[in-house]
């Protein structure tokens, strides 16, 4: 009979464990006891740098203010989306949400974050541009604070360049300039430029705002697709580079930004198109003897890019939105945002964190052209286009990899955007 | 060699030649032969952790060039000491290892009581065992990870390593149960039944019977099970908040947004993350028993 | 808990005596089952069961994400969208290439590699250790670093290449169209052979010394005694094994999404990331389980197939 009392006595044990653990575990995400409030802070803050600015951030806040009280917690890129599907399903979303712009605004269309308009301060409101404010608004409530922006650039091997006898340009570079140093950069076994697009749809779709190109028309319901002349400019112009001009690798086209870098390093390609934090990458890992600089801002018929800004926000299940908003109003003083800025090699939105870096930097590293591209950053019209993310991944993306593998031709690319749009929307 | 009846053993009349004196008389080709083999497939298998290492030595630079090189230039120890340095690294480790040592010992302990059932006793239970085993493996995890991640929330079982621990004993049982019954089938009852008519109780049955023979199931599942707690990424990802870790979780922050990722600290941390397994299974794959078993299952 | 036996039929006592017997241990039988499986019992309904009942419900519903969404029972109207949704019947299709490429592979190699384990080779701790290397790496590292060895630029592979002149200017694994799958089936393999090879090795020390001494003094070579001994010793473990692999591969989503996300056009989007994406970018969680429980079914009905073919050789 003794083996019968086993079992028993080991189911005991298991339900024993499980409820131990359940009087151990924390409950509850922010408390407050006698007055005094605890935020949860999720930040996805990578670098060294980052983390030390945005910790030394919330030492400061809670020094100042000991009733109001902030603790942080570290997530990653990586897996933010998932743990806040899952978070926001269970109502357990941190207080203070980390994120960006092209993440957050499904979330804020499912009613999971906060508007935050009435807690902003007007400095900080008009320190940063409208443009940008309407990346991480919608029907008029502002859902987030954007904070930090990238753009991408053309980045060159000066000595190439001045083996090639080709001047750097300055002020601005069009495109067709581009398309001309490139086709006089391939010689002696080097490409002109090379372009991770492994994933074409981000870039396609911002750097088209250069010639005006929205690729939506209409809005929130009746958004529709509309692929014309000015949204087949870069597309085309990309082309002609890799398979008229042979200016660019086409192995590039299928690897990613950063695949790209080493070939850079190496003397392969004379000129890369990268996001700006890249040049993080090169400082950290090309070889002393590299010699690089950042070109002019992209221009076709004007530099417009679209805005993906990294955004702070408050979850609609918090309990201190009041609080929360405050700390986010700490968080875009200049000082504090310059700081987290130059840990990440990012744009802040702030003209007033702008100067502070190009004060701090002396416009080293490209920051002077980097920093400059964020006057053209504005809010697109597909980024408030309800199934975008859909249409991204099952449409826009093999089309776009298809044309620029040379897999099918421009008409057939716009035929398959306009259609594949009506089909995410049946 | 008799049998654990008793009943004498059939005397051959010809020379035993066993197979282990067959095996040793293999011809040297035929074992050279085999020492290239394994040798291939040992370099398919590992060639990916010694690339592992060798990053983990190398400096960012390095790590850039185009002319990758298998010993590095310069031995760069700074990643070690960043990966360390690197918050709760450790701390993350002993998480792990305690999560992975819990739902270990647990998952033999439930799944060998509850596969010899299934096995050996014909139950409604086992219908409805083998539902569940098929339809828990076929269902998309994460797909269930939403309700699972309500449940355990009203348990108050959020953000504890033994809410974890529970929750990788429930998902590993199935493999467990699957592999155990299958194992425990391949075992004749004819033993079993020999031992009951000498007088020996259930427990006793199985303890000095069922589970000797089962030792190499047994190393097997606790090997699966192991791994699978220290490895396991989404459950740890959604269950845990971020003062808690584990060192998949910990991982992850070496990757940034669009897929920078701090590599030499990366490749340093994960040789941390990964000798520790390596350690468990050389320990565990010597209860693999060694050769054959002698005949005392047939006698 | 005596079986009740009538006593006016005093005319058979020795079968009463033995149906009398039989009863009560099928019933004593009955209740050690549930006792032995008792510990597992409430966790499993808790924590497996009961979501799983409620992810399968879910696809019967049109759940989607959001804050204060009611969710309402559409009984088969997700199922009629799949039917005509020709992007899941592709990953299907995907998913059923890489499913059986790689078990079939993992299967043959891990045979293999377990016979040699099972030899009595010199080192043989070491090379068991070795052997199970993709089991030790977590599975975020093993796809970051498939991605640097496969990588055209700074990946060994491609430098042997160059370097032997194979190919000038290396192949781009992951992100060409025509290698993307092959490239992914391969490291699938890789991932996988650990668990199939201890296995079978696990199962193969369960095998009598005497009946290979039989065969052996009946004059069999190393390979009659592979096919005629140690094969059908094995069939057990080996459907049990394979059907497992092949469940699992077909369920693979984690190394496939960070490999190549599903890319490029589409290639290698398996079932399961399709189904990912639905839950989770695009929240809808009811269309997500939808696909979920028309994979269980379908895959059910291939194991189906598979187990009782092979059960219906069995002697």
């Amino acid at each position: 009979m003794k083996w019968r009392a086993t079992f028993v006595a080991a189911t005991a044990a298991i339900l024993a464990t499980g409820a131990l653990a359940a009087c151990s575990s924390s409950s509850g995400s922010s408390g407050s006891s006698g007055g005094k409030v605890t935020l949860t802070f999720q930040s996805l803050a990578f670098q060294k740098p980052t983390i030390a600015a945005v910790q030394k951030i919330v030492t400061d806040w809670n020094a100042a203010h000991p009733n109001i009280q902030v603790k942080y917690n570290q997530g990653s890129w990586d897996s933010v989306h998932d743990q806040l599907v899952t978070q926001f399903q269970g109502g357990t979303a941190p207080d203070i949400i980390h994120d960006e712009a092209a993440d957050i605004s499904g979330f804020a269309q499912q009613g999971y974050l906060a508007d935050i308009s009435k807690y902003l301060p007007a400095d900080v409101r008009s320190s940063v541009p409208d443009g940008v404010w309407n990346t991480v608004s919608q029907g008029g409530k502002i859902y987030a604070v954007p904070t930090l922006l990238q753009s991408y650039v053309v980045m060159a091997n000066t000595d190439l360049l001045k083996k090639d006898n080709i001047a750097v340009p300055q002020g601005t570079l069009s495109w067709d300039q581009l398309q001309a140093m490139a086709k006089q950069a391939t010689t002696g076994g080097a490409y002109g430029l090379g372009w991770g697009l492994k994933s074409p749809t981000a870039t396609v779709m911002s750097l088209s705002l250069n010639f005006g190109g929205k690729f939506f028309t209409g809005a929130g319901q009746d958004a529709k697709v509309q692929v014309g002349d000015a949204e087949k400019q870069v597309p085309e112009r990309i082309h002609a580079m890799a398979y008229v001009d042979k200016s660019i690798d086409p192995a590039t086209l299928t690897q990613s930004g950063t695949d790209v870098l080493p070939s850079f390093y190496a003397g392969k390609l004379a000129m890369v198109v990268e996001g700006n934090y890249a040049a993080q990458q090169i400082t950290e890992e090309a070889p002393k003897t590299f010699n690089w600089t950042v070109l002019p801002p992209l221009t076709g018929t004007s530099s417009d890019q679209a805005a993906d800004p990294q955004t702070l926000s408050v979850s609609q299940s918090s309990k201190h939105q009041k609080e929360a908003g405050e700390f986010l109003a700490y968080f875009m003083q200049a000082n504090n945002l310059a700081a987290v800025g130059q840990g990440d090699w990012l744009i802040p939105t702030s003209k007033q964190a702008r100067d502070a870096i190009q004060q701090q930097t002396g416009g080293k590293s490209g920051w002077t052209q980097t920093l400059a591209g964020a006057d053209s950053q504005v809010a697109a019209p597909f980024q408030s286009a309800v199934n975008y993310p859909r249409w991204k991944d099952e449409i826009a993306t093999p089309a776009l990899q298809q044309y620029l593998q040379n897999k099918t031709s421009i008409d057939a690319l716009a035929t398959k955007l306009q259609s594949g749009w009506d089909n995410v929307n049946r | 060699m008799t049998a654990a009846t008793g009943r004498p053993v059939r005397v051959r009349a010809e020379p035993r030649r066993t197979v282990r004196d067959a095996r040793r008389l293999r011809s040297p080709g035929v074992r050279a032969g085999q020492y290239v083999v394994l040798a291939l497939y040992l370099i398919f298998l590992a060639f990916p952790l010694v690339w592992l290492l060798s990053v983990s030595f190398k400096g960012p630079q390095e790590l850039a060039s185009i002319a990758p090189r298998l010993i590095p230039h310069h031995w760069e120890w700074r990643n070690y000491s960043d990966a360390f340095s690197q918050q709760g690294l450790l701390r993350s480790a002993l998480n792990s290892t305690i999560v992975a040592a819990g739902s270990t010992v647990l998952t033999i302990v439930v799944a060998t009581p509850t596969a010899y059932a299934l096995a050996r006793f014909r139950t409604r239970l086992r219908g409805a065992a083998t539902a569940w085993i098929l339809v828990s493996q076929l269902f998309p995890v994460i797909l269930i990870v939403i309700p699972l991640f309500m449940i355990l929330r009203d348990l108050h079982l959020l953000n504890s390593l033994g809410g974890l621990v529970l929750v990788y004993l429930v998902w590993t049982l199935p493999f467990a149960l699957w592999m155990l019954r299958g194992y425990i089938a391949a075992v004749p009852p004819d033993l079993e039944q020999a031992a009951a008519v000498d007088g020996a109780g259930r427990l006793r049955i199985l303890v000095s019977v069922v589970l000797p023979l089962l030792r190499p199931g047994l190393v097997a599942t606790a090997m699966f099970a192991f791994i699978s707690a220290w490895n396991e990424f989404f459950f740890a990802l959604v269950l845990l908040r971020g003062d808690q870790t584990t060192l998949p979780l910990n991982l992850a922050r070496f990757v940034g947004s669009e897929g920078q990722v701090s590599l030499g600290p990366l490749a340093a941390a994960s040789v941390l993350a990964t000798l520790p397994s390596l350690a468990v299974f050389a320990f565990l794959q010597r209860r693999l028993a060694s050769g054959l078993l002698s005949g005392a299952v047939k006698g | 808990m005596t079986a009740t036996v009538s006593d006016a039929r005093p005319t058979q006592p020795h079968q009463d005596v033995r149906r009398r017997r039989s009863a009560t241990r099928r019933s004593r039988d009955q209740r050690d089952a549930w006792l032995l499986v008792l510990p597992a019992l409430v966790p499993v309904l808790v924590l497996s069961v009961f979501p799983l009942v409620r992810g399968i419900y879910l696809g019967f519903t049109d759940a989607r994400a959001g804050l204060g969404i009611t969710t309402h029972f559409t009984g088969l109207a997700n199922y009629r969208e799949l039917w005509h949704d020709s992007l899941f019947l592709d990953s299907f299709r995907i998913g059923l290439i890489w499913a059986v490429t790689v078990t079939v592979t993992q299967f043959a190699l891990g045979l293999g590699l377990a016979l040699l384990l099972n030899e009595n080779l010199r080192l043989r701790w070491l090379a068991r250790t070795l052997a199970l290397v993709p089991w030790a790496m977590p599975p975020v590292i093993v796809a970051i670093m498939w991605r640097l060895l496969l990588s055209p630029t700074v990946g060994p592979v491609n430098q042997t290449l160059r370097s032997t002149h194979l190919s000038d200017t290396g192949i781009n694994w992951l992100g060409d169209f025509n290698t993307a799958l092959p490239a992914v089936i391969v490291i699938g393999v890789w991932v996988g052979m650990p668990q199939t090879t201890i296995t079978l090795l696990a199962g193969m020390q369960n095998i009598a010394g005497d009946l290979y001494e039989a065969a052996s003094v009946d004059g069999a070579g190393a390979f009659r005694r592979f096919w005629n001994v140690t094969l059908p010793q094995l069939r057990p473990v080996i459907l049990a094994i394979t059907s497992l692999d092949f469940i699992w591969n077909f369920n693979s989503f984690g190394l496939v999404y960070v490999l190549t996300a599903g890319g490029p056009g589409g290639k290698t989007m398996l079932p399961m990331l399709f189904s990912y994406n639905e839950a989770f970018r695009y929240g809808e969680f009811g269309y997500a389980s939808a696909m979920g429980n028309v994979m269980v079914v379908l895959v059910l009905l291939l194991l189906g197939f598979y187990l009782r073919a092979r059960l219906r050789s069995e002697p």
